[in-house]
């Protein structure tokens, strides 16, 4: 039998309970088992148990490690144009998200992927929202002042051409920034904004639930080289499975947006949504600053951007 | 900590009997080796020092001129783990990297400095494999053009290159010691002032700086 | 091959490597890379330096070297043999009080440093000589500062602490303030037992005075005239400032904990500077290249360590004794005390930087499971861990005081800690018994339900 290691950051649980993303990878596992007879275990490995999150990407490039599910940003250093899995306002539904895959702009990233050493198994988005603690972040107007942590170079390129301060720490301070007043609003992925617990500090939340301008790709990949020695029915089981799980992942992302929101009103904050026109303006910002920036990486970039633009 | 061997440094500094002169074209080398060494810690505890400048700037670009604070962090952590890995050399070269000096005072002369030998070579080969695979690092990081997934995201090849240069330094101060222990003796090759361990109290009550006899025929 | 006997393998190669004498972090890296060599993919190889680097790139831990800069600028200047001397002139009066000053001098210095030895070293090479002036015993002398020492990394700053905080993914804030109620709760213990030694060694005296007329120093007090004790003030004050300011800058959401690191470092360059004059590079030099010596090799055994828990993960050999002990199905009490005793068995072999980091992945998850609150342990741990620096056979602490004062016997010192390292124990016992002693600061100031 051939034993494959799947490693993630986020929280590790069970099967049925815990982070949607922990039980994804675990429900992989399982679905491997029984479609090849156990000729393949699955390991998961949570919480970065076996490598830091930045060490994940390059080390399945290398074939170190088999298969992770990755915020596709985070590989932005290694290969730029990965940052298009979390361009403000490029994706804004997950219906928009869902169509990726199918489209132009998911064959060209699968390519280049596949270039660089990276399996695309299993396509999983997930939406955001703002949690703050003074006044609520929801227009481009609110950011002017504030203190925010966004979370990636594109985010905070956007938010500070807006007028906000964007600071950068470690995600595991994020709460006793927020208590002590080192930030002033956090933007992260709804499954995030509940395991930090954000609700006990923050008066409000921006819910991403009906549209925002962060939706982030973070797919289960794996190493191509890995993938590539194993026999022709193993690769189909992966690839088969991988995408037999989506649905799994969409529908644990959307229970997250759900679950944000009552969490955070149950605690006293106030919940808010984003108009259509309030969506506009952020991603007239966004076309101006990020959009362009990472356009102007590459000419791959540009295009992905052009072949992303197309997905509506 | 390791607890605070910042103190057994310390003491070294003061109870430290002069450095015996290496001879030879070996004793040139050793010489511009600790020269080199001497310059990498000052330039490393300025970079600590303008690090702390760094992150102190933060705070105020932050609160009095309510500016983003990307690029602060980065540029403390580019400083701090250059001055680490440049002068890890220098720290070797006065056999600073903690040691567990257990059985030193059980093992009969000839038996302890066959041992302190083979720990010399397994040190040896272990970082220079590690530097090698650094170099490794960072041609991939120059080829890709990787950067660092911040907002300020500058070149990786600036961390990636202290790491090599400072491990490549810390592999040649190996190669160093090891041939003036092997040509010289024990005590040229610093293993005379091998006074740091969790044992080294209590193996032989001696002089701290000088917890191993050192042999009768060291040969000056 | 089983799981056990790679693990086994793996402990029994470490522990070879380490006795033979082979610099820890380097012991730690050829261990780790043995490993990988014969039982992982061979690109593990290739992905080492990328690993150390991300694993260490972080800028809490980072923030490290900071701290100790910090200390060191502190504790090379004359800094701290002033915070002794006011120490002693405002506390000369009270039975015992050079003692306590002693006590306090190691804790307003560990709370501007962050490691033990540090602490020991700057207020020792002080307190030390004085204590024996005034005829208090050498065992107790060296013994009352190599426990001082122990406050350097229970009280905020701490190393100890940031490891733990990366390693646990706790909030390093809490962690700090979870850290001031155990170490006060030391303080205070250690000043009574100040106080109950003195009056047994002036009994002592005095009657060996009634029946020879041998007289002892013990027997003369000490006269500070509160001229001389005011006089004293002036330069503790801008300590006191230092670190409140510091506190402020943190607690008052100005700063994150690295930014601190960075505040505090240039803070204390600046002090030392203005008020000792010592700016000049003859004066800097030493300060800057010791901070650094110390730094490197710290965080060269740091970095390591990581790489080794990283092989250690991937063999499965944590996940697979953390379930073992889980398995065991102990009671959460037995549990503890059984996480313990092999934090303190560890420590016979390794330093605190590396149990943290190795044993991290393997203990933590079933204490959690137990429910023990991990910021609660944190502080438990770090004590522990101090005890076994200071306690016999291998206490390090004991040998930064060898260094001090390389004519008390070892057995005088050891003697002289063990009373000590009682007290810590009781400390651990009512830490157990009243977790709040640990958890109301932070619960009070940031509070939370994680
Ligand atoms: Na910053
Ligand atoms: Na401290």
């Amino acid at each position: 039998a051939t034993t494959l290691k799947l490693s993630h950051q986020f929280p590790g649980g069970t099967i049925d309970q815990g982070d949607f993303r922990d039980r994804m990878c675990r429900k992989f596992a399982e679905a491997m088992k029984s479609k090849t007879n156990g000729e393949i275990e699955v390991q998961v490995y949570p919480g970065s148990s076996l490598m830091k999150t930045n060490a994940q990407f390059g080390a399945m490039r290398k074939g170190a490690l088999d298969m992770s599910l990755y915020p596709a940003p985070y590989a932005g250093g290694e290969v730029p144009e990965m940052n298009i899995g979390l361009m403000p306002a490029l994706v804004t539904s997950y219906e928009h998200a869902i169509a990726w895959k199918s489209g132009e702009v998911g064959r060209k990233l699968t390519e280049v992927l596949q270039a660089k050493g990276i399996v695309l198994v299993s396509w999983v988005w997930q939406t955001g929202g703002v949690a703050s603690r003074g006044k609520p972040l929801v227009s481009p107007d609110d950011a002017k002042g504030m203190k925010v942590r966004g979370g990636s170079r594109e985010m905070d390129l956007m938010l500070k051409q807006a007028g906000a301060a964007t600071l950068s720490i470690p995600s595991n301070e994020s709460y006793a920034a927020m208590q002590t007043g080192a930030c002033d609003a956090v933007i992260t992925s709804s499954t995030s904004l509940i395991s930090f617990r954000l609700e006990e500090l923050a008066k409000h939340l921006t819910s991403g639930r009906e549209r925002s301008y962060w939706f982030m790709l973070e797919p289960i990949m794996m190493s191509k080289s890995i993938f590539d020695s194993l026999p022709k029915d193993q690769q189909d089981a992966i690839m088969q499975t991988g995408a037999e799980l989506e649905p799994f992942g969409q529908q644990g992302a959307k229970e997250d947006d759900l679950n944000v929101e009552r969490i955070f009103s149950k605690a006293g904050a106030q919940v808010e949504s984003m108009d259509e026109a309030t969506l506009d303006k952020w991603r007239d910002i966004a076309k101006a600053t990020a959009w362009a920036d990472y356009g102007a990486k590459s000419e791959t970039c540009a295009e992905l951007l052009r072949l992303a633009e197309k997905v509506a | 900590m390791t607890q605070g061997f910042d103190a057994a440094t310390a003491s070294a500094e003061n109870v430290r009997a002069p450095e015996p002169r290496v001879p030879g074209p070996l004793g040139v080398v050793d010489r511009a080796m600790n020269g080199l060494n001497h310059v990498i810690l000052v330039l490393g505890g300025i970079a600590l020092v303008v690090a702390c400048g760094v992150l102190s700037y933060s705070v105020l670009s932050r609160h009095v001129w309510n500016e983003a604070t990307d690029w602060q962090d980065e540029t403390a952590v580019f400083l701090i783990v250059g001055a680490t890995f440049l002068s890890a050399a220098g720290v070797q070269a006065r056999r600073g990297h903690v040691a567990i000096e257990a059985v030193s005072g059980l093992l009969p002369e000839r038996a302890n400095r066959a041992r302190l030998l083979v720990a010399d070579v397994i040190s040896l080969a272990f970082v220079a494999f590690f530097a090698w695979k650094s170099w490794m690092l960072l041609h991939e990081a120059w080829v890709d053009g990787q950067t660092s997934q911040s907002t300020w995201g500058p070149p990786l090849w600036i961390p990636y290159s202290l790491m090599a240069v400072g491990m490549s330094l810390l592999t040649f101060q190996f190669v160093l010691q090891i041939l003036e222990a092997v040509i010289y003796g024990p005590k040229l090759a610093g293993w005379g002032a091998q006074k740091i361990g969790m044992g080294a109290d209590l193996t032989k009550n001696l002089p701290a700086d000088d917890a191993r006899p050192v042999p009768a025929d060291t040969r000056p | 091959m089983s799981v056990l006997a790679i693990g086994l393998m793996y402990g029994g190669a470490t522990l070879a490597a380490m006795l033979a004498g082979i610099p820890i972090a380097f012991a730690l890296g050829f261990v780790a890379l043995a490993f990988m060599y014969a039982f992982m993919p061979a690109a593990s190889l290739d992905t080492v330096t990328q690993n150390v680097y991300e694993e260490m790139s972080s800028i809490t831990l980072l923030s490290i070297p900071l701290f100790i800069l910090k200390g060191a600028a502190i504790g090379r200047s004359k800094a701290g043999q002033d915070l002794y001397t006011a120490m002693h002139a405002w506390m000369s009066r009270i039975p015992g009080g050079l003692g306590i000053a002693n006590v306090f001098a190691c804790a307003l210095f560990a709370a501007m440093a962050g490691s033990s030895p540090a602490t020991c070293s700057a207020i020792g090479s002080a307190g030390i000589p004085e204590m024996r002036k005034r005829g208090y015993s050498p065992g107790f002398a060296a013994g009352i500062i190599a426990a001082g020492g122990t406050l350097g990394i229970l009280l905020p700053p701490s190393i100890t602490m940031i490891l733990y905080a990366v390693a646990a993914e706790q909030s390093l804030g809490r962690l700090f303030l979870a850290g001031v109620g155990p170490g006060l709760l030391l303080v205070a213990l250690f000043a009574a037992w100040s106080v109950h030694n003195y009056r047994r060694e002036y009994a002592a005296a005095k009657d060996v005075y009634e029946r020879t007329g041998r007289t002892s120093t013990i027997l003369k007090g000490d006269a500070f005239t509160m001229r001389e004790r005011f006089s004293t003030l002036p330069r503790v004050l801008p300590f006191v400032v230092l670190l409140t300011g510091v506190m402020v800058a943190l607690y008052g959401g100005y700063a994150t904990p690295s930014e601190t690191a960075g505040l505090g470092g240039l803070l204390a360059l600046a002090l030392i500077a203005m008020i000792y004059k010592a700016w000049k590079p003859k004066d800097i030099d030493p300060i800057l290249t010791a901070t650094l010596r110390e730094s490197t090799m710290l965080m060269l055994i740091i970095g390591m360590s990581l790489l080794y828990a990283y092989v250690m993960s991937y063999l499965h050999i944590s996940q697979s004794a953390a379930a073992g002990i889980v398995a065991l199905g102990l009671s959460p009490w037995l549990l503890l005390l059984t996480v313990l005793l092999l934090v303190v068995g560890l420590g016979f072999f390794l330093p605190p930087v590396s149990i943290i980091l190795m044993t991290a992945p393997i203990i933590l998850p079933p204490l959690k499971a137990a429910g023990f609150d991990l910021v609660w342990f944190g502080v438990v741990m770090t004590i522990t861990m101090e005890m076994g620096l200071i306690h016999p056979p291998v206490g390090l602490n004991i040998f930064v005081i060898k260094n001090i004062a390389p004519d008390i016997p070892l057995r005088d010192i050891i003697w002289g800690t063990l009373p000590f390292v009682i007290l810590m124990a009781v400390a651990i016992l009512i830490l157990c018994l009243v977790p709040g002693v640990a958890m109301w600061l932070p619960d009070l100031l940031l509070p939370t339900t994680r």
